[in-house]
């Protein structure tokens, strides 16, 4: 079929590999600051009740998406082409393992948030 | 003052392997690495091969890799190499004879991209009128529309040196440029070869194929804008069925 000839995943893989990216390099280090820093400095106070009501909210669906989920398939791209920069492995194996772990660390993300 | 510059040869009728000679050769500041090569063929060893043509960064034939970077001879200064100078062909492409490299291979991927206006089609049927353009227009494209051809960002680039078929920066960056064209129509013939994994997918953005091109193209800017045409080319491929 000629709507379909020529098509493959790639852009999909290169389009959460950009959005993770821009979650990278904005929203991680954000959050390292935030918990790592600031917080045990108590420059800013978190309480922990306060924390599970957001993470419970929207907010923190939309934390599990920028800091797990898309950071995983940013990752698990860079890797895969790595890979292939190694000559290892390869094709579809590498396809399956690398966006494989990015899905299966994303679905346990947002099932737990789910279960929160 | 002189320099002791190696060079790599490879004379396939005398010898299988590629050996390196080195030649004591004179110089000042003003000595390009071209000159240093032409001093070497004109006065010590005439059985030395390499390309080159204008002696000014236009023609695209000077491209050899010195001290392991891809460089125009004529544009690179002997100067610049305070100890060692070793000059070898371009890599990642087939050596025919001491520092010449067979172009086609870089050239096939330039002719599939169709490096030129293409006219509507069918061809207006009113007299042909003058196709204007506005500054803001020539802007969008002018960038990469100084490439020369000289196949450094090639030998730069990794991905072309472990799959040959990648198009790569060079043709990448023409084909963008065409595409960018407000006078061009032939964006739908370009793009199924942009789209393959062959066409801008290969390029996982490293960049130095900007870091080398003497002309500042930024090959790596086009690859990655031609990525999101890209994408757009095969949503709406998918969604109207058919490029
Ligand atoms: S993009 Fe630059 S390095 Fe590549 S062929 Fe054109 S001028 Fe040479
Ligand atoms: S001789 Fe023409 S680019 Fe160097």
């Amino acid at each position: 079929m000629k709507r379909w000839r020529g098509l493959h995943l790639e852009p999909v893989w290169w389009g959460l590999f950009s959005a993770g990216g821009v979650c990278f390099a904005v929203f991680i280090p954000a959050v390292a600051l935030v918990f790592t820093v600031l917080a045990p400095l108590g420059v800013v106070e978190l309480n922990d009740q306060q924390l599970q009501a957001w993470y419970g909210s929207w907010w923190g669906l939309m934390f599990t998406g920028a800091v797990i989920c898309l950071p995983a398939f940013h990752a698990a791209h860079r890797i895969r082409h790595g890979l292939h920069d190694l000559k290892v492995g390869g094709g579809f194996w590498s396809v399956l393992i690398c966006y494989g772990l990015a899905a299966i660390v994303s679905v346990f993300a947002l099932w737990i948030w789910f279960n929160a | 003052m002189h320099k002791d510059i190696q060079i790599k040869r490879y004379l396939p009728e005398e010898h299988a392997e590629p050996f390196w000679q080195t030649f004591h050769v004179p110089y000042d500041d003003t000595t390009s690495i071209l000159d240093a090569l032409n001093y070497i063929k004109e006065e010590l060893d005439p059985t030395v091969s390499f390309r080159w043509s204008c002696r000014m960064a236009i023609c695209g034939s000077c491209g050899y890799m010195v001290n392991g970077i891809p460089k125009l001879g004529c544009k690179d200064f002997v100067r610049n190499y305070p100890s060692a100078l070793h000059i070898e062909p371009l890599a990642h492409f087939t050596v025919e004879r001491d520092l010449m490299v067979a172009m086609d291979e870089f050239l096939q991927h330039l002719e599939a991209v169709k490096p030129y206006l293409i006219a509507e089609q069918p061809e207006p049927t009113e007299p042909h009128k003058p196709h204007r353009q506005t500054p803001a227009q020539l802007a969008k494209y002018k960038q990469f529309a100084n490439c020369i051809n000289c196949g450094l960002c090639y030998a730069a680039c990794p991905q072309f040196g472990l799959n040959p078929e990648f198009v790569g920066p060079g043709a990448i960056a023409l084909a963008h440029r065409y595409n960018l064209d407000s006078r061009d129509h032939g964006k739908v013939e370009r793009m199924p070869v942009l789209n393959t994994h062959n066409g801008v997918w290969s390029c996982t953005f490293v960049g130095f194929c900007s870091d080398v091109c003497p002309k500042g193209v930024d090959p790596a800017a086009a690859v990655n804008q031609g990525k999101v045409e890209s994408a757009k080319s095969m949503l709406i491929q998918m969604f109207r069925g058919g490029a």
